[in-house]
């Protein structure tokens, strides 16, 4: 008898895994499917405002939902300002997800100062004991100064190593520099038509 | 039952309790018996009831990723998406973006009175620890809180930098981080991945950038130790400025050029990526008649 009671317990517990991944899976898949316009979004809060009467049982209210979606775009918009790097997209696919393993394709585009990029790559989460371990798979990076032989070395061994972090820091660097340059380019060519950047 | 002496007041009483007893005893035991059973039924009930919607789920799942598959664009929910779900799918996507940034090196969150950033170190596609700095900008720049290693020079690099160009703050203490984080995996990689060439224990700081260690080469089916000491001098850089490799002094003439020529290597080379070269060099050499 406590035996086929284990048993069953066993299966009940492996179910309700199954259930939250399976559940997980759909919010991850409708997100990723779908996109709504700034537009939307700002008529969404309005008539979000205006139907809301009076509260709803625990769930948040519209002036609450408002709030959080400001306090992230300021976050954003911070970081973005802060660091020079401009995402213009963003979209990712989780590709696979069980209890341990998560991995997500990302593709990227922005730009840092005057230099524009395109990113993919895939990230694989896994889940240790006492942390979550992130590596950078398939990176795929085109740059759109690509003339640049320098720039073409770089791009290509980073890609190699799956170096996304290194990527980041020294684009930063690297657009300030070649700004600067192109900067002091543009002065010394002073009987040219200036240059759209 | 001894008919004599079941016709004895003492006899007939003494056997009234045992039936009792045996009574009792049978109804615990089948009541017992009675609530496993509903237990187990409960139980059953309940997987049945999971199993279905687990089901469930997993017909809603394909069907979405059949709809992805065959439209190959934007999926649009048959119900027009309330105002609410729209407000929650924009929140998700910028969190997700912001998630972005951690991959980017420098994250972070503003707080009430100034920014809490996070600086992520990885070593090529591997992301390794991060590290946060609670900053407030008011009266003027000054770190509230880190979880920066004490052994890393951070006051040294904020008396620098940090009133004057917070940005080359946080780029200056980025570039000491990864670099400490790189060194520390190369090493933690060598235990992993090639302990059964280390001889004894390797030895490190917690700086990481003092390492020493015994390793064995084989040369002609006879193994030799090396003595290995490496010194990161520039502690934002994640090779060595020093190397020395030393061989035992009756070991053979012609180990001193491969002693050499490891010194040349671990100079250039991610430690655990020239350990993983002396495998294969040392199996093209077995492999060869």
């Amino acid at each position: 008898m406590d035996n086929s009671i284990c048993q069953v317990y066993e299966e009940i517990q492996s179910l309700e895994e199954e259930i939250k991944l399976l559940a997980e899976k759909y919010e991850d898949n409708q997100h990723e499917s779908t996109f709504f316009s700034d537009e939307e979004i700002v008529m969404s809060i309005k008539s979000f405002q205006r139907e809301f009467q009076g509260e709803s049982k625990g769930r948040e209210s519209p002036s609450d939902l408002k709030a959080e979606l400001e306090s992230l775009e300021a976050d954003l918009s911070f970081l973005m300002k802060f660091t020079g790097i401009q995402f213009t997209s963003h979209s990712k696919k989780t590709v696979e997800k069980t209890r341990n393993r998560t991995v997500q394709k990302h593709r990227l585009s922005g730009n840092c100062h005057s230099l524009s990029f395109q990113l993919e790559f895939q990230l694989l989460e896994m889940q240790n004991k006492e942390s979550v371990s992130a590596v950078i798979t398939d990176l795929s990076i085109i740059m759109e100064s690509g003339e640049d032989s320098d720039m073409s070395k770089f791009v290509s061994s980073t890609e190699e190593r799956g170096n996304l972090l290194t990527f980041f820091r020294s684009l930063s660097s690297y657009a300030e520099w070649y700004e600067h340059r192109r900067c002091t380019f543009l002065h010394f060519k002073e009987d040219e038509p200036t240059v759209d950047a | 039952m001894e008919e004599g002496k079941a016709y004895s007041p003492d006899g007939v009483f003494a056997h009234l309790e045992m039936l009792e007893a045996r009574a009792h005893e049978a109804a615990v035991k089948q009541e017992e018996t009675e609530q496993q059973e509903e237990k187990l039924a409960r139980l059953k009930a309940r997987a049945q009831e999971l199993r279905f919607q687990r089901d469930e789920l997993r017909a809603k799942v394909e069907l979405q990723e059949k709809g992805q598959l065959g439209k190959g664009g934007v999926v649009s929910d048959p119900a027009q998406p309330s105002a609410r779900a729209v407000l929650e799918w924009k929140i998700k996507s910028v969190e997700a973006t912001l998630q972005v940034f951690y991959l980017t090196g420098i994250s972070g969150k503003l707080t009430k009175r100034g920014v809490c950033f996070c600086i992520s170190t990885a070593y090529e596609g591997t992301y390794l620890d991060s590290y946060c700095l609670d900053l407030l900008i008011k009266p003027e720049v000054q770190i509230h809180r880190h979880s920066v290693p004490v052994f890393i020079p951070l006051e040294q690099i904020a008396k620098k930098y940090l009133q004057t160009d917070i940005r080359r703050f946080l780029s200056v203490l980025s570039d000491h981080l990864n670099a400490y984080a790189g060194r520390r995996y190369q090493a933690d990689q060598l235990q992993e991945h090639f302990s059964d060439q280390i001889e004894g224990t390797l030895q490190r700081n917690s700086l990481c950038n003092l390492l020493v260690f015994s390793y064995n080469v084989s040369s002609k089916s006879k193994t030799f130790p090396f003595k290995v000491r490496l010194l990161y001098g520039d502690l934002c850089c994640s090779l060595p400025t020093e190397v020395v490799v030393s061989c035992a002094p009756d070991a053979p003439v012609s180990l001193a050029e491969t002693a050499a020529a490891h010194s040349d290597l671990f100079r250039r080379v991610a430690l655990h990526k020239a350990f993983r070269s002396f495998s294969s060099a040392d199996e093209s050499v077995d492999g060869a008649p």
